[in-house]
């Protein structure tokens, strides 16, 4: 339903221009719950505040539902925001704030209260109906800022960093909140965040950017388990990487004792594994084994890191389940063998570091 | 933390200096209050609590005509500065910075700087000339000189009150589908009230206040307030003239309280 064709943006002129989107491309379908994700300053607001109209894109195109809208005012858009800091009109109340949008379309005050009565039903906040935006807590604001932008049933709800004032206790229940809101209402959610846990739990698809491009687009597990690239591999999750070459299918790791087959050109490759997928001790067939010495035993009650020094100096880390092993399966200062099964490796091109 | 800091309000000279100011600027308005309800007919001689001086005030045409003249020019006056004012200030803090911002920023402020029985005379030259040649002799000249020196007493608290305004909260008008007219309706000027209200009656007090700009422009036989006091002075000085001072400065207090407690009510 909207597709985002060669967008960027520049900012000043000059000398001192900063591009801060680099001609991005993309589409989003009906109904997704579709994030954006990466550091700060990456272009997250600027690619959003685009999509609301906001701010003019300096090239190429945004089309919904067929049309061209990069020009149009966001008074025209059907397309609503969820503001970081809620940007409630604090001289009106909770209600008033809800049914702004449909005043501004024009619509008759008995529509006005019917939906502004739904929506307050849907965010809980019925009860609150008639006090000032500016007496609630956080949480509530949320709740109405959300309400208000869900009103006009817009085609797609923006939202950017809606969590990040929130505590975190609030944070993971408005979290749950929202992923039923758009369950509910099958309404198109592009939703900005740097928090990595965030959009795992919460997206259909991920966009990963960096420094105003996209790095990788695809749906949570496989960003985990097929990364793209060395930066959404160490943007998403926590990973190793071992620097490696690969020679007639085989790959061959200085640190390891015996080359594991593998499916990759010829050429210096770097490996990435998972904590969780290193097994310690026993070799298993396939993998490639090392030799570690364990220097550090990091408990975090489900599990334990143990970080771990190779012979090259090169740091492991494993992540081991205290359910499933005894804690004496290692301890700080022994060496041990450990496993890289080789369905846990990734390979991916080497790039400066 | 512990060192003794230079701290002004722990000088023990500030404290006296402040308490002096303070007496000096109140007591005359006490004994100036106070002596507007003496029966006698002499100043200083004090004969008794009575309203003899504020009846007659009441039935002295001069004075009538006087105060409803200041009036007039004080509400026309405040009204005009403060539209300029809020139409100047949006100007210049709603858009993208355009050139001669600073210009118009030093032509707002000019009746600040300039001297004004300088622009006094000024205006007196011209409204000589334009005198002549329209046969006009109103208050028009008068309104107009008042609007002018009042816009910065005006522009003052409403730029600040829109400088201190979020933007975020006009961008997200927008996106709820309102035009440019329904969100300066709905959202900047309510938020922009407070800031308004507080304009109006500044520019409201200092054009009922002003006397050289007044004495050198109005027509033969015009008068304000002001105006009307000054010529009483000068011949039969009796506690009437307390009287009328005394209800001069009850106006200025009401409106500038009143003006107070609305924007902070508002806010
Ligand atoms: N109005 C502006 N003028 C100039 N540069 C800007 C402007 N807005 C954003 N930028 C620049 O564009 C880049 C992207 O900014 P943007 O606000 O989109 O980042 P972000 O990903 O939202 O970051 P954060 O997570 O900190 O909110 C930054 O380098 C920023 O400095
Ligand atoms: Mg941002």
């Amino acid at each position: 339903m909207l597709d985002i064709r060669n967008l960027s943006k520049r900012f000043g002129r000059g000398e001192s221009a900063v591009t801060a989107l680099h001609e991005v491309s993309f589409s989003i379908k009906e109904g997704e719950f579709f994030t954006l994700l990466g550091p700060s300053g990456c272009g997250k607001t600027t690619l959003l505040r685009m999509i609301a109209g906001f701010e003019p894109p300096s090239g190429g195109a945004l089309v919904l539902d067929g049309q061209d809208i990069a020009h149009t005012p966001p008074n025209r858009r059907p397309v609503n925001t969820v503001f970081q800091n809620y940007a409630l009109f604090p001289h009106m109340t909770v209600a008033e704030n809800v049914g702004f949008a449909l005043g501004a379309l024009g619509k008759r005050q008995a529509e006005i209260d019917e939906t502004v009565g739904r929506m307050l039903d849907l965010v809980q906040l019925g009860h609150l109906a008639h006090r000032k935006s500016g007496e609630l807590s956080g949480g509530q604001q949320q709740r109405v800022a959300l309400a208000r932008a869900l009103a006009p049933k817009p085609r797609i709800l923006l939202l950017d960093e809606p969590l990040s004032a929130l505590d975190m206790k609030l944070r993971k229940e408005m979290q749950v909140e929202l992923k039923r809101l758009q369950r509910e209402t099958g309404l198109t959610f592009i939703f900005v965040t740097h928090d990595q846990e965030e959009a795992l739990t919460m997206s259909d698809r991920i966009a990963v950017m960096s420094g105003g491009r996209f790095q990788q687009i695809a749906e949570p597990r496989d960003l985990y388990d097929q990364p793209a690239n060395r930066f959404v591999a160490g943007f998403i999750g926590e990973t190793n990487f071992l620097d490696g070459r690969c020679e007639g299918g085989q790959l061959i790791l200085p640190e390891a004792e015996a080359p594991v087959p593998a499916a990759h050109d010829d050429g210096p490759v770097t490996v990435m594994v998972r904590p969780e997928r290193v097994v310690l001790g026993a070799a298993q067939p396939g993998a490639l084994v090392l030799q570690a010495k364990v220097e550090q035993l990091v408990y975090f009650g489900t599990d334990t890191h143990v970080h771990m020094a190779l012979a090259n100096g090169n740091t492991l880390v494993a992540r081991v389940q205290n359910a499933d092993q005894s804690d004496a399966a290692c301890r700080e200062g022994e060496t041990i063998p450990v496993s890289l099964p080789g369905g846990a490796l990734r390979l991916l091109p080497q790039e400066a570091a | 933390m512990t060192d003794k800091r230079f701290d002004v309000r722990r000088l023990p000279a500030a404290a006296t200096l402040a308490i002096t100011c303070f007496v000096i600027l109140y007591i005359p308005m006490v004994i100036l209050v106070a002596n507007s309800f003496n029966s006698g007919k002499v100043i200083g001689d004090w004969d008794g609590v009575s309203l003899r001086w504020y009846a007659a005030a009441l039935q002295n045409d001069a004075f009538i005509s006087a105060g409803i003249t200041s009036l007039i020019l004080a509400s026309c006056a405040a009204l005009v500065a403060t539209t300029t004012a809020t139409m100047a200030a949006l100007a210049t803090t709603r858009t993208r910075g355009f050139k001669g911002e600073g210009t118009i920023h030093l032509v707002l402020n000019e009746p600040l700087m300039v001297p004004e029985i300088v622009l006094a005379i000024a205006l007196v030259i011209i409204l000589a000339q334009v005198r002549q040649f329209t046969g006009y002799n109103g208050l028009g000249y008068l309104i107009i000189a008042h609007s002018a020196f009042c816009i910065p007493f005006a522009y003052m608290p409403i730029r600040a009150r829109l400088e201190g305004m979020d933007l975020t909260l006009e961008t997200a008008a927008a996106d709820l589908y309102a035009g440019r007219f329904y969100t300066f309706r709905k959202v900047t000027l309510p938020l922009l009230a407070p800031g308004i209200l507080a304009g109006f009656a500044l520019a409201f007090v200092v054009s009922l206040d002003d006397v050289v700009i007044s004495d050198f422009l109005k027509a033969p036989g015009q008068d304000t307030l002001p105006t009307y006091l000054m010529g009483q002075l000068r011949r039969n000085l009796t506690s009437e003239i307390y009287a009328i001072s005394s209800l001069l400065l009850l106006i200025s207090v009401l409106i500038v309280v009143g003006a107070w407690l609305l924007t902070r009510k508002k806010t």
